[in-house]
């Protein structure tokens, strides 16, 4: 069976839709910004999304999530061709997964601030269906009227590439005729200060697989993918999903990168495919000293394996974007999708200096891609790789 | 339609420390969980060193998925796992919210760490070596229903056994608006496929119940279900009980199990309603 990409929608700081990150990587320019974010003082550069504007947010009673998800929406037709799929399958058998990390954790913060003398929330706050961790999943049902099964996942940096996985099983066993797969996740305090506290957080923007390399830069995205199983040869497809853990450690990668290299070769095998089959690989690429190097090395015992005629274009690109957390898998997927569709692979921006026992793609560049594999590594010990093809 | 066994199962709750407590429980009609008989888990699984680490809510899912490990015989190095709470760990999100109102903000990294919503899962996997795929699946009101039908739908993929983690813990004022739970409970179980070629797993393994699990879109009929997502458990103390925790879903599965499968037996049960659908099972599927 093909599960086939029908649809997607990129929002990131890269630009809004997808016409905005195409603009935005022609540019050539890091969207990294080092503008103050409310509150905070903390210096770091961010990848922000321009058109959700904090008072905005604060006046619609939403979370910056939801927000980001409602501007998301509005890009590419992307609404408007659920709604035709909805249409054509019926809205019960339209599912929808959702992939973030934060889910809602910025409108709690903010309700924090006016706790009353029984340490109650405000009237104002008072929102079951916001203050819990799969409110995003259930906005984005709502907005589209679907009425599939709905879940969020949420396991860290990996959330929205395991939405892959559920996303390709629901199909594959019948659960639905058509899937949302979406990531969203927002810039908060609790992140900044979160990923401050554990000294990752670059006073640059970040230059994954740089000698230089220097800590993580933070960025916010909301992404889609409309999930069929149309076999439409002129539609890119999802061919392979692989899942796993470290079991090692909740915020250090396995030293050896076990549970790294078992996520790539079970997202291979899920798509009967080798490396060697790869034209194009997205590294996780966070910029720390950590997980660069351990990836580092697990892809490159892996690619020792193939000939220097079948080596993939490999790049990172955090630097592009910021590390959008829960919502890197689904953004880093849409990079790959672009790049199997317009043939342009996005270089590692930022980076000049590579430091890897590969070549790392530092320029992006035109190159025809057949097939795309995408990393995503979370706290936890989460992993999740995700293979498509054109 | 998919059809699935149950092969083990764990419980940490007041006066529900283990599986047993809970068969014993249910075999008296006069049980009643004690007002002063919770104790937090302590799992030994759990290196005394990274236990200082962990808080309640990772205790309790850790605690629970070892036992529904151990009381199916099933090594705990390979099921995948699936990892659902209605709220998640909110003492870390209402220790990261109180930090971030002051002028110093500065947070634990340990604490942050552990307020991803997987945090659970990555103790889990630690503590068993587990390198197999593990999610938390977030429904809010109907997790159990959610979490319930991605662990199935693997365990039918993957043709292995998968662990099913339910677990909340009691919360505090501000969340009482959102939605207040008065008992901290886990249940954990260990699911498998049944299909036409027969179960994926152990043929030794006996299982504590059977049924199949079915998505419904809509308010179908359900007059006739045994609604134990509303805690109508038949036992009253348990039901009663099952009404201060946010996941009555997972105590009645687990009673469910406790009874060899026999409660709600002639009725389906209705395991989540939600906006957009509900989960039905149906206790004595047509093989």
């Amino acid at each position: 069976m093909t599960v086939t990409i029908a649809a997607y929608s990129l929002t990131s700081a890269l630009g809004t839709g997808i016409a905005g990150m195409r603009t935005g990587l022609a540019a050539g320019e890091s969207p990294l910004t080092s503008s103050p974010w409310p509150g905070c003082d903390v210096e770091c550069f961010l990848g922000r999304v321009d058109g959700v504007s904090l008072d905005a947010v604060e006046a619609s009673r939403r979370s910056r999530n939801n927000a980001l998800i409602e501007l998301g929406l509005a890009q590419d037709d992307f609404a408007a061709t659920v709604a035709s799929a909805r249409s054509e399958f019926g809205a019960d058998r339209l599912g929808v997964i959702m992939g973030t990390s934060t889910s809602s954790i910025d409108r709690t913060e903010a309700g924090y601030h006016d706790l009353d003398a029984a340490d109650r929330f405000a009237s104002d706050y008072r929102q079951p269906r916001t203050h819990n961790p799969h409110a995003p999943g259930d906005y984005l049902a709502s907005r589209i009227g679907a009425r599939g099964p709905c879940i969020t996942i949420s396991a860290a940096c990996a959330s929205s590439a395991k939405v892959f996985a559920t996303g390709k099983r629901w199909l594959e066993q019948g659960l639905a005729d058509a899937v949302v797969v979406a990531g969203a996740d927002s810039l908060c305090l609790s992140i900044i200060y979160g990923f401050h506290s554990l000294q990752l957080v670059s006073p640059e923007r970040c230059r994954p697989f740089s000698q230089n390399r220097s800590g993580i830069s933070l960025g916010e995205a909301a992404g889609f993918v409309l999930l069929t199983r149309d076999s439409d040869a002129q539609r890119p497809r999802v061919l392979g999903v692989g899942e796993s853990c470290d079991a090692y450690h909740m915020s250090s990668a396995h030293p050896e990168g076990l549970g790294a290299r078992l996520c790539m070769e079970r997202a291979l095998a899920d798509g009967g495919i080798g490396l060697a089959d790869v034209g194009y690989v997205n590294l996780h690429g966070t910029g720390t000293r950590a997980n660069d190097e351990t990836e580092g090395a697990v892809l490159a015992a892996m690619l020792a394996e193939a000939k220097p005629s079948q080596q993939p274009l490999v790049s990172a690109t955090k630097g592009w974007t910021g590390h959008t957390l829960g919502a890197a898998g689904i953004v880093e997927a849409i990079l790959c999708l672009n790049a199997l569709e317009t043939s342009v692979v996005p270089g590692t921006m930022n980076t000049t200096d590579p430091d890897a026992q590969f070549e790392v793609l530092l320029e992006s560049c035109e190159a025809a891609v057949e097939v795309a594999m995408t990393n995503s590594f979370g706290f936890g010990g989460n992993n999740a790789s995700v293979v498509f093809a054109r | 339609m998919m059809q699935f066994s149950i092969l083990g199962c764990g419980i940490w709750g007041r006066g529900l420390q283990g599986f047993s407590a809970l068969r014993s429980g249910l075999a008296d009609p006069a049980f009643v969980p004690r007002d002063d008989d919770y104790a937090r888990p302590k799992p030994e699984a759990i290196s005394a060193r990274e236990r200082r680490r962990s808080g309640e809510l990772i205790n309790l899912a850790v605690q629970v998925a070892h036992e529904a490990c151990a009381n199916a015989g099933i090594d705990p190095q390979l099921p995948p796992s699936v990892f659902v709470s209605s709220m998640s760990d909110t003492a870390i999100t209402d220790y990261m919210c109180r930090k971030l109102v002051t002028s110093e903000k500065t947070l634990s990294p340990t604490k942050f760490h552990n307020s991803v919503h997987n945090a659970p899962s990555g103790y889990w996997s630690i503590s068993a070596e587990n390198r197999a795929p593990s999610s938390f699946v977030g429904g809010f009101d109907y997790s159990v229903g959610a979490g319930l039908l991605e662990a199935v739908s693997q365990s039918h993929a993957a043709r292995t056994p998968v662990l099913f983690v339910a677990y909340d813990i009691a919360n505090t004022p501000p969340f009482h608006d959102i939605q207040r739970i008065d008992e901290s409970l886990g249940v954990a179980l260990l699911l498998n496929a049944d299909t036409d070629e027969g179960d994926a797993g152990d043929p030794a393994m006996q299982p504590l119940a059977r049924g199949a699990l079915r998505y419904e879109t809509g308010l179908a009929d359900t007059r006739d279900a045994l609604a134990i997502d509303r805690g109508n458990i038949v036992h009253p103390g348990l039901s009663d009980f099952a009404e201060q925790t946010s996941l009555p879903g997972a105590l009645a599965l687990a009673l469910w199990c406790a009874s060899r499968g026999s409660v709600g037996a002639d009725r389906p049960i209705q395991l989540a309603a939600s906006a957009f659908g509900q989960l039905i099972i149906d206790p004595k599927p047509d093989r």
